[in-house]
């Protein structure tokens, strides 16, 4: 998608214009949950549910910002999210990309066979390994710890290992040749040579985690008992969890807390791929 | 792995010792109308979803690939659903899917359409859960986008000097050259599809046992199903071959897709 | 890599701590909310300065937990169960059978009827019990009653009484056909009260479903309703998304079916509401019933029975925020409840709690129709046919005419059930016996 020629004039203003007003468009259409979540959270109870919906409200209540701050003690719950997140995220690139490289450069023998067992493990769906993976991490006393949640990260994840692998594959492979002849190890390529090769992929990765293991609810809910050790998004679900059916669930602060929640991943996102599209042109000019 | 394997040849509830009962739990499976009708809506589900959200991902991709101002915004604002709170996006659909009020009904009656009953009606309420599948392309789109920078300048400026159109150089080099983030995509899609959950559960689950999988059954996928016989029915046994014919199935696609693709994708560092 | 991570791995072990390892913890699963939370909290406390049994509340629960839980020989202390997984666990022999305190315990005198009842299981065990009892009344917008001149439904009205009503409080400005204001809404939930009050006969051990006569004249005087467009088409009211409450606070019906108490209602509606009781049939008495839906557990494995016990009597007795408890008899539930609530006072809410303490027919438990065992196999094949009746794709007679085959089908899983080795003996024989009976009619 470049344009190389200058003299397109009045096309390739027309284009740009195209470009801007589907972006513009499928943006908001995109943006739109987080819109209405902006908007929601600053209704009251009854506003949130009245039809038909306006989108602004007579008097914007920031009291539920309040009160989410409030409900959730955020410092704690987000000291508990980092604390899964950030080893998670380092163990699962590096894993990751270690298996991946193996599977993507080394020729032994099963080897197509193990990639198909490491992708197999994706298919059977988790309901029926959840119950025998909780039994084994209950036997090893880790329940109401962070480790069940942490310490799969140490494997890699198929998820992962699959697409690195499909992005290693598409390295060319000269300066890893030209390495090998002047002696490093295969380990030094991977760090050296590949990995920086492979930036784009890697924060890719690196992002995919960081919002699956930030976002996990169904992990720290089947592994986490005590309330103090919740993570954010676990802490979410105390808001609008029911006894009796006398729950009223506060959609508003529930919203508000959500937006909380969600503003580091936005966050993360918009620097981290500011930085792969860096890392691109510098593997470009190489 | 191994072991849900094992029960799925069993009587078991995982709260008391199995019981082998062989092949029983699969011949019941192949009398079982309701693992039919759940198989049926899964291929419905990933027939129609999966196709579509590998286009429009990479229609996005190309399109935050241009190189114009904002890029980094838009891509943001693409990104959005993907990382928004699945209890938020369940509330928004509800009401957008809304047959009174919902903005999607309200707009098609603004063009003289009555709107479908969405969620709550059986031949709709598939295709209201593709179209949210639809918005959280987010990931797959992101895949397409870094395989796009990956894309060497040098091949698509040389192709364009030899007068290459933008549509021939498209199809000449950069789909060639992101091949193999299509082919993720696309596997992971078919796993995805065919494993799909969460939306059913959140969006047509019922407060009555029985109810949940929408109306007359029409969103009660295969895992769904599994779900129900595993945690509701506590007959891990039947859950058990059931995913394990799920396993089958998602194995024969992915493999049906890797073959396929053995001749069409390309990898620039040789095809090892 | 592996040092750093043994590394985090040993600082997070550090950081966690084991298992609360005093002998007097009980640890109790709660589905709690925060400010659920909040009021339970210092109640724990002063139930320790009390007893010396110290409540760890654990409040992320759901049925994939608990199971994986229990699986793990880890079961919570205390936990909710509804009568169906219940009776399952209990099968399993993953409770305990609360007989022997029971038997000790003036609590159990103290029960409402309906609460006692509820609690026994097939083997004559008593495994749980319940914490809430409920009857039904219709909630009705009295603003909208005034406005529209029609006198407030008094305690004997008829259905002939709600149906004319409902049409009167339907508006339709716009003529569009779809109302703006509702008649009334009754959940499909709540079929089973109305069939109950229409004398529909009753077998706590019927295994299958049985679709009487008094139940299919309460189905086509339900879709007369949506029909006639004085009540929303069932799919309509679920996809507006809303809680019944708000349907009834928003004016989009003026009168609604629903569980008595409910506190998510007293609590939330702003409007001038009242409620009254569900409508007679006819010149049929009257059948209100309170049912009791399930109930709090103690795991087979607890450590400290006698500990246990007394958390769970405390829990459904005394402990907040489920108070003033309406589980308990001989005590003045709706003066407590006013009390605690004073808007419900003049609203109806003692007339109809009253009588249905008057009038104890029916069946006290939620699920009328089906007992614990077959309630999850008749349902799965039942709920399509009722689904497509509700949305006209169905008729009654069609529906009836499906009931054969859902039966043989729950027949098939009873009989599996049966032969099934991770049933306790004493439990395959009630079932095989159940079983047995229905077949022969």
């Amino acid at each position: 998608m470049n344009f190389v020629g200058k003299s397109m004039g009045f096309g390739r203003v027309l284009r740009i214009s195209l470009i801007y007003a589907a972006l513009i468009g499928l943006g908001a259409l995109f943006s739109f949950p987080v819109i209405w979540m902006v908007s929601s959270s600053l209704h009251t109870l009854p506003e949130v549910f009245a039809q038909p919906y306006q989108w602004i409200p007579d008097a914007l209540q920031w009291q539920n910002y309040a009160r989410a701050v409030t409900i959730l003690p955020v410092p704690r719950f987000l000291w508990n999210t980092i604390v899964i997140t950030a080893p998670v995220m380092v163990a699962t690139v590096l894993s990751s990309a270690l298996v991946a490289y193996g599977f993507a450069r080394f020729r032994f023998p099963g080897r197509d066979m193990l990639f198909s067992l490491c992708l197999a493990t994706m298919m059977l769906p988790g309901q029926v390994t959840m119950i025998p993976l909780y039994i084994m991490f209950a036997k090893l006393g880790w329940v109401d710890t962070y480790l069940p949640l942490i310490v799969p990260a140490l494997f890699g994840s198929p998820f992962y290992i699959f697409l690195l692998r499909q992005f290693f594959m598409a390295i060319p492979r000269d300066s890893e040749e030209a390495a090998l002849i002047d002696g490093a190890s295969r380990l030094r390529i991977w760090w050296s040579i590949i990995l920086p090769q492979a930036r784009p992929a890697l924060a890719t990765v690196l992002i995919f985690t960081f919002i699956g293991t930030w976002n996990d609810f169904f992990g720290p809910l089947l592994y986490i008992n005590s309330p103090e050790k919740a993570t954010l998004t676990l802490g979410l679900n105390l808001m609008k969890t029911q006894v009796l059916g006398s729950g009223v669930v506060e959609w508003n602060v529930l919203m508000a807390a959500s937006l909380l929640v969600l503003l580091p991943n936005v966050i993360l996102f918009f620097l981290a791929q500011k930085h792969f599209i860096k890392g691109i042109s510098m593997g470009a000019s190489k | 792995m191994f072991y849900s394997l094992y029960l799925s040849f069993t009587a078991s509830s995982l709260l008391s010792p199995p019981q082998w009962i062989g092949v029983e739990n699969y011949r019941r499976m192949f009398a079982d109308p309701i693992f039919y009708r759940s198989l049926g809506n899964t291929a419905y589900y990933a027939l129609l979803g999966v196709p579509l959200g590998m286009i429009l991902s990479l229609g996005l991709a190309l399109l935050l690939d241009a190189k114009v101002r904002g890029q980094q915004v838009f891509r943001t604002l693409f990104f959005l659903p993907s990382v928004t709170n699945t209890v938020a996006l369940s509330l928004l659909w509800l009401w957008l899917l809304n047959p009174e009020f919902g903005l999607i009904n309200t707009a098609l009656e603004a063009i003289g359409i009555e709107g479908p009953l969405w969620l709550q009606s059986e031949a709709w309420s598939k295709p209201a859960l593709v179209l949210m599948s639809l918005w959280t392309v987010g990931g797959q789109v992101v895949i397409c986008l870094a395989a796009l920078q990956g894309v060497p300048q040098e091949l698509t400026e040389a192709a364009s000097l030899d007068g290459a159109g933008p549509v021939k150089r498209f199809f000449a080099i950069t789909l060639p050259m992101i091949s193999p983030a299509l082919l993720f995509n696309l596997i992971m899609g078919l796993v995805g599809a065919l494993q799909v959950f969460t939306q059913a559960f959140v969006m047509t689950g019922g407060v009555q046992p029985g109810s949940e999988g929408g109306p007359n059954q029409s969103t009660l996928f295969i895992v769904l199903y599994i779900y129900k016989k595993a945690f509701q029915e506590y007959d891990m046994g039947y859950a058990s071959a059931l995913a394990w014919a799920l396993f089958v199935i998602i194995t024969l696609c992915t493999w049906l897709a890797w073959k396929f693709s053995k001749s069409r994708v390309h990898y620039e560092g040789g095809s090892a | 890599m592996r040092k750093i991570g043994l590394l985090i791995l040993s600082l997070l072990m550090a950081g966690c701590g084991g298992r609360p390892g005093d002998d007097r913890t009980i640890v109790y699963n709660c589905a709690a909310n925060t400010d659920e939370i909040a009021a339970l909290k210092p109640a724990t406390e002063k139930f320790f300065a009390r007893s010396g049994i110290r409540v760890k509340l654990n409040p992320f629960s759901g049925e994939q937990k608990l199971y994986a839980m229990i699986a793990a020989g880890q079961a919570p202390d205390v936990f909710y169960t509804n009568n169906a997984v219940r009776d399952r666990l209990a099968a399993e022999g993953r409770l305990l059978d609360l007989r022997p305190f029971v038997e000790n315990d003036p609590l159990w005198k103290k029960l409402r009827p309906e609460v006692r009842t509820a609690a026994l299981s097939v083997d004559g065990g008593i495994y749980s019990l319940g914490n809430w009892t409920h009857t039904n009344g219709v909630y009705y917008n009295r603003a909208a009653f005034a406005e529209a001149g029609l006198a407030v439904p008094s305690t004997d009205w008829t259905w002939e009484d709600l149906r004319s009503a409902a049409q009167t409080l339907t508006r339709d400005e716009n003529g569009d056909g779809k109302p703006e204001r509702y008649g009334i809404f009754i959940p499909a939930h709540f079929i089973e009260a109305l069939e109950q009050m229409n004398h529909a006969p009753v077998d706590h051990d019927q295994l299958f479903l049985n679709l009487s006569p008094e139940a299919k004249e309460v189905y086509a005087k339900y879709l007369e309703l949506i029909e006639a467009g004085i009540m929303p088409d069932i799919r309509r009211v679920q996809a507006l998304g809303m809680q019944a409450s708000q349907m009834l606070e928003s004016g989009r019906v003026a009168m609604l079916v629903e569980a008595v108490p409910h506190p998510g209602l007293i609590e939330t509606l702003t409007i001038d509401w009242a409620v009254a009781p569900l409508p007679r049939f006819g010149k049929k008495e009257p059948r209100y019933f309170r049912s009791s839906s399930g109930g709090l557990s103690l795991s087979a494995s607890v450590e400290n029975p006698q500990d246990a016990w007394r958390t769970l009597a405390w829990l459904i007795s005394e402990a907040e925020p489920y108070q003033p408890s309406p589980v308990l008899a001989g005590v003045p539930f709706v003066t407590a409840w006013e009390e605690k609530y004073p808007q419900i006072e003049g609203r109806g809410f003692r007339a109809v709690w009253e009588l249905s303490e008057q009038h104890p027919g029916g069946d006290p438990r939620y699920f009328v129709r089906f007992a614990s065992w077959s309630m999850g196999p008749v349902m799965t094949r039942f709920q399509p046919w009722l689904d497509r009746l509700w949305s006209g794709d169905a008729t009654i007679d069609e529906v009836v005419a499906a009931v054969p085959e859902i039966n043989s089908g729950v027949e098939q899983d009873l009989e599996r059930q049966v032969k099934s080795t991770a049933m306790e003996p004493v439990w395959r024989e009630q079932l095989r016996k159940a079983l047995a009976e229905s077949k022969t009619p």
